[in-house]
């Protein structure tokens, strides 16, 4: 008993460790390829939204640049033009500077005033909401500036006007005079421009000075005038157009695009927060942890379900396979002790006959002893007599027996001769009409005259039909008990021109699903012990071997008819 | 008439002695064998005309001894005595040239029955050659000479 438990225990030992290895290859095999495709999928998409979100922030700043730039170039070649279409006198003239400016206006309404001024830096002529003619600007740095580099653009600032604003400023020299004209520009135009810009949900774009003071309003925080809190290290010189990504203060993380611009040393920026930059890269993770989780789900639930079957499959193919093996060790025991009976038998016979010797001489010697007179006949001697005669019955019981079991147990010398069914049938019945009138089961013959002899051995017949006679008294028994059985033999020449041998019992029938096994070796429905599952797939054997055909048909609850159609004798 | 001489040949020693009793009180000569060899040898000195022989022995078995006394003494009649019920052993028996068989355990009355019917044959045998020989003297004194030579 431990050993078996042993056994049992040993075995499901090493059914958890190959299904901890089935298990694992197949929850690895299809897993590994899966997150290597999402990672590499993951990773390309990102990099091509982070290349592709790049390019369009560049764009963005240079398309604005150019615009800005053009913007301050327009305004800067109208000046010059006035400058240069028109003497100073002329433009002292306070109508015609009226004139200029009106027709300027019109070109661009940014322009908020001219005016001009003479070497000395006097306001001398003004054209503008505000009376500022002849003030003094010759100490002014932008005055300065402007007469030695012949033009300025001045950072913007809102003055007493409390608009945002910018001046730009060109110099003329003609024939050892010099003078200036100065505009004021409203930042609106560009201050729109730049303002406009959106690039999802907090993209935006601003210009700095130099000193990172905002030259635009920022839609974040920041306005005109201030200094830009960020600590950002911008690009110091003309490096073009500039990416790169910075913390703000506020724990932001924003992703920068930055360049300078051409003709002044304004900082033009787009920034957006990376998270709104990358959105979709959060987006694009979700879906992937989502397509991995159910993804994962489904390869880890599939394993689990396949190796279970897989599992439960290979238990009951190994319990298959042991109860093939107890019955192959059932049938060679059983062909053990059928030689080793008729071993003994063989064996008995020997003694028998000294037995039978002894029985003999004992007789004579009787009767001698009778003959001369030496024994009287008395009650005794009859008892002696009696006595004797039994042991000879006796020993010839035994002779039956031991011929009986060797009759039995021979295999080899199969002889095929001419069988009368008509005599043999009845004399198999007779074989088993003991046995079947103990469980009450009527037998019924119905051998038709004109049966025609058949070919084959007469022992493997008689196996046979008592097979098929001992299954249908099993049947009947289990079905009805000791009463009410009945087992129908018939025989008769089929259409076929073959001999049919039908045996029909009344008992419990056979299930459609184990009718197509009967034949099959080692199929028994009987339990454990009982049966070897060999008789009728033997018997099927000896019919076919003897070139016929064996047949069964069945109806649950009414009975069997097993069929045998044999060819007539030749 | 001559008397029939018969030897049991068989490796159990208490069915010879009780069988040979029971011959000799029925009025027969007989012999015993406890092996072939012995049986061969005992053929060799004395004029035996049926053997009864059991087919299981050790050493020499009944079929070995069969075909010795067959080439050795081809005028033996031999009566197989068989353990098994299977006509192999009686069938090979009979193929070696014995003249019948008896299945064991066998009643002495069956025994003797086969036995005289196996010596009758002998004698049958026996008058046929002789008959013969008879005609052959006729027809050629010659011949009679040649074949006392």
């Amino acid at each position: 008993m431990f050993l078996f438990l042993g056994v049992r225990a040993m075995k499901e030992h090493r059914y958890a460790g190959l299904r901890r290895s089935i298990l694992g290859s197949m929850i690895l095999v299809p897993l590994v390829p899966f997150i290597l495709i999402l990672g590499i999928g993951y990773y390309y998409f990102t990099t091509s939204i982070q290349t592709s979100t790049i390019a369009s922030m560049k764009r963005i700043v240079g398309d604005h640049r150019q615009m800005i730039e053009s913007f301050l170039t327009e305004r800067k070649a109208n000046l010059e033009y006035i400058l240069y279409s028109y003497s100073f006198d002329e433009l002292a003239e306070p109508q015609k500077l009226y004139d200029i400016f009106c027709q300027l206006q019109k070109e661009s309404n940014a322009f908020l005033d001219l005016g001009l001024f003479n070497e000395e830096g006097i306001h001398v002529n003004y054209q503008g909401p505000y009376k500022l003619a002849g003030r003094d600007y010759g100490k002014e740095d932008w005055f300065k500036e402007v007469m030695k580099e012949g033009h300025y653009i001045s950072d913007i600032f809102l003055g007493y006007r409390r608009i945002p604003h910018f001046v730009i400023a060109t110099k003329r020299e003609e024939a050892g005079r010099k003078w200036i004209i100065r505009a004021t520009i409203d930042t609106y135009m560009f201050n729109d421009l730049v303002k406009k810009v959106r690039i999802g949900r907090t993209g935006e774009a601003y210009i700095l000075n130099k000193d990172g003071v905002f030259q635009t309003e920022r839609r974040s925080g920041g306005n005109l005038m201030e200094i830009d809190p960020e600590k950002v290290r911008y690009p110091s010189s003309q490096s073009g157009i500039i990416n790169f990504i910075h913390k703000d203060e506020r724990g932001e993380t924003y992703c920068y695009t930055t360049t300078w611009l051409k003709d002044k040393d304004w900082l033009l920026v787009v920034r957006q927060e990376k998270a709104d930059a990358f959105k979709a890269f959060r987006s694009a993770a979700y879906l992937i942890i989502l397509i991995s989780l159910i993804g994962g789900g489904v390869i880890i639930g599939l394993a689990f379900y396949m190796t279970d079957r897989i599992i439960r499959r290979m238990k009951r193919i190994d319990i298959e396979k042991e109860q093939l093996g107890d019955q192959l060790i059932r049938a060679s025991r059983l062909a053990e002790i059928g030689e080793m009976a008729t071993g003994i038998a063989h064996e008995i016979n020997n003694p028998l006959q000294i037995m039978n010797s002894e029985h003999g001489l004992i007789e004579v010697l009787l009767s001698d002893l009778k003959e001369h007179g030496d024994l009287k006949e008395s009650e005794d001697l009859k008892e002696l007599e009696d006595s004797i005669d039994q042991i000879k019955i006796q020993i010839g019981r035994c002779s039956k027996i031991t011929h009986a079991v060797l009759k039995f147990g021979r295999q080899s010398d199969v002889v095929s001769t001419d069988i009368d069914l008509g005599g043999f049938i009845p004399e198999v019945i007779g074989l088993v009409e003991n046995k079947a009138s103990v469980e009450g089961i009527t037998v019924k013959q119905d051998i038709s005259e004109d049966t025609p002899l058949i070919q084959g051995d007469p022992g493997q017949l008689q196996q046979v039909l008592i097979n098929l006679f001992n299954n249908a008294i099993d049947a009947i028994v289990e079905r009805h008990g000791s009463e009410g059985g009945e087992l129908v033999i018939a025989s008769h020449i089929g259409e076929d021109g073959k001999v049919e041998i039908s045996v029909k019992d009344n008992g419990g029938g056979i299930s459609p699903d184990n009718l197509k096994k009967v034949f099959q070796p080692f199929f028994t429905t009987k339990p454990v012990g009982k049966g070897t599952g060999l008789g009728l797939s033997v018997c099927y054997g000896i019919i076919d071997h003897m070139g016929g055909i064996m047949e069964v048909s069945s109806q649950k609850g009414v009975g069997t008819t097993f069929f045998i159609r044999l060819p007539v004798a030749t | 008439m001559e008397k029939m001489k018969m030897m049991l040949v068989d490796d159990e020693e208490r069915f010879l002695s009780t069988t040979k009793k029971l011959l000799l009180k029925k009025g027969y000569d007989v012999l015993t064998a406890v092996s072939g060899s012995e049986a061969l040898e005992k053929l060799r000195t004395h004029n035996i005309h049926v053997v009864i022989l059991d087919v299981k022995m050790p050493g020499m078995d009944g079929i070995e001894t069969l075909k010795a006394i067959k080439k050795l003494f081809p005028m033996v009649e031999v009566i197989m005595l068989t353990g098994h019920a299977t006509a192999e052993s009686a069938v090979q028996g009979l193929k070696s040239g014995a003249t019948d068989y008896l299945m064991k355990p066998t009643d002495v009355n069956d025994l003797i029955e086969k036995a005289e019917e196996a010596f009758d044959k002998r004698q049958r045998l026996e008058e046929k050659i002789r008959v013969a020989q008879t005609r052959s003297f006729m027809k050629s004194p010659r011949q009679i000479i040649r074949d006392t030579e």
